[in-house]
């Protein structure tokens, strides 16, 4: 009797254990990266450590991710009819990347128009329920700017190449990008999809000398948590009070073991097929 | 055995594919014996070893999703509607004020989705609206079937897996909201022992139940 339950014990504890482990802690030991090509009207090719990686990348396009393990890694970008990478157009750059984190490379140019190239790190970190992650990147040849939602500043004099992060509700923002201190949208008014649980990056990027300046948008989800709890009664017309041995300690262990039981399950009936 | 080759086969040739570099056929330049000499190759545009997704960074139109619209579990006799719910200012679900009514957390995963937990919870009662469907909640067994109907009419079949009492404050929420994980249904309310002083239940009744097919 004292060996099944501290069997019992010890499989309950393993299965709440399991149940709060997340998701993503089997792939913690990789970086994530992501690639956008934000200079205009040059296409090139991606080298990473000397190995073609994307070919014939496009201006606007994001790559990825790219599920790395932690390291430095050099890359360089090419014209895109390049044999190799002896005469890059940029870098190579030397990328640190740190397992368990998630990146985006960004070639762009600077405020003064040269190309450039910037690692960015995305905040993944969780929202609270009911809320997504905005960030905004400045990556264009153009001076500081500001973003507005419904005509107001929410972020003021951004300047290339920085960023700048907010938690909204989630929802659809109509978001314009002024030049600092004025009203007057040089990209947008454009709708913004903040999703739930989502990290939504947005890039200014192109050249306002020759008027083309754009917004890029990446999205990466996995920020998602759940509400503080379910209250779910108020009156008292149901109690149980007095009535013993309902309160069931292990339930939440329970809960936990049944859905992860459930997970694999599933893996187990994919790998029959 | 057999029904597993194949497939292996299949993979082994597609990782071939994808790791080999492609040739260039170039008949001009005697690729590969090295030993013409006199005509200087061409040299080959490489192809990338691994194949990384490329799209245009732009807004991915999200398909919204029919929501849940009604809620029934037959052996109980429940049979009532659900509307879609977000969070209450002080970060819990939102709760339909009515018993009567079931919401659907919104910021979940819905029935149409492939993965993840669809939540729908009630109130069990309330001192103007009196007692609710879910207060037989706690009646429910294992092999009871939980039907969801959408808003487009589609319904889900789900079959009870447990009934569980757990006190509200360790209701492992992460794992009742997940977005991971098979279809499942959690449909929770309150019950056990009921505080007068704070007007709040001791613990939530979740059910959990399974996907039909």
């Amino acid at each position: 009797m004292r060996k099944t339950l501290s069997a019992g014990v010890a499989l309950g504890a393993a299965v709440a254990f399991a149940a709060f482990v997340p998701a993503s802690a089997a792939t913690s030991d990789d970086a994530d990266l992501a690639v956008l090509h934000a200079i205009p009207d040059t296409p090139v090719d991606v080298y990473v450590d000397g190995k073609l990686t994307i070919d014939d990348f496009q201006p606007g396009d994001l790559g990825g991710p790219l599920q790395l393990p932690g390291g430095t890694y050099s890359v360089a970008l090419t014209a895109a009819d390049a044999t190799d990478d002896s005469a890059p157009v940029l870098g190579p750059i030397d990328l640190t990347l740190e397992a368990g984190k998630n990146y985006t490379a960004v070639a762009h140019l600077d405020a003064a128009g040269q190309p450039a190239a910037n690692l960015f790190t995305n905040d993944t970190s969780k929202t609270a329920a009911g809320e997504g992650r905005l960030t905004v990147r400045h990556v264009a040849a153009a001076p500081a700017v500001d973003v507005l939602a419904g005509g107001e500043a929410v972020i003021s004099g951004l300047e290339n190449p920085n960023e700048e992060s907010l938690d909204l509700p989630a929802g659809t923002v109509s978001a314009s990008v002024a030049l600092a201190g004025t009203t007057d949208p040089v990209i947008g008014p454009a709708d913004v999809d903040v999703a739930e649980g989502e990290l939504t990056v947005v890039y200014a990027w192109g050249s306002a000398e020759a008027g083309n300046l754009a917004l890029a948008t990446q999205t990466i989800d996995g920020l998602h948590s759940g509400p503080g709890g379910v209250n779910t009664g108020s009156a008292g017309l149901v109690a149980e009070n007095g009535t013993n041995g309902w309160v069931f300690a292990g339930g939440a262990a329970l809960i936990a073991g049944l859905l992860a039981g459930g997970v694999y399950a599933t893996r187990a009936a994919k790998a029959r097929r | 055995m057999r029904r597993l080759l194949l497939p292996t086969v299949v993979l082994t040739v597609m990782m071939l594919a994808a790791c080999a570099p492609v040739p260039e056929a170039d008949p001009s330049s005697g690729t590969g014996t090295g030993a013409t000499g006199t005509v200087s190759p061409t040299p080959a545009t490489p192809t990338p070893e691994v194949s990384v997704p490329v799209a245009p960074a732009t807004p991915v139109a999200l398909d919204p999703v029919p929501a849940p619209e009604r809620l029934r579990l037959d052996a109980l006799g429940v049979d009532m509607p659900v509307e879609p719910v977000g969070v209450q200012a002080g970060g819990e679900m939102q709760i339909p004020e009515r018993p009567s009514t079931a919401g659907w957390y919104r910021f979940g995963v819905a029935p149409t989705d492939d993965a993840g937990t669809t939540v729908i919870a009630a109130h069990v009662d309330d001192r103007e609206f009196g007692i609710g469907p879910l207060a037989k909640l706690r009646e429910a067994r294992a092999g009871d079937v939980v039907t969801v109907t959408d808003a487009d009419g589609a319904a889900t079949d789900y079959v009870t897996e447990s009934v569980t009492y757990i006190p509200r404050a360790e209701l492992p929420v992460d794992r009742l909201f997940t977005r991971d994980g098979p279809r499942m249904l959690a449909v929770i309310t309150c019950g056990g022992d009921f505080d007068q002083q704070t007007r709040t239940y001791s613990d939530n009744v979740v059910l959990i139940a399974r996907a039909r097919s």
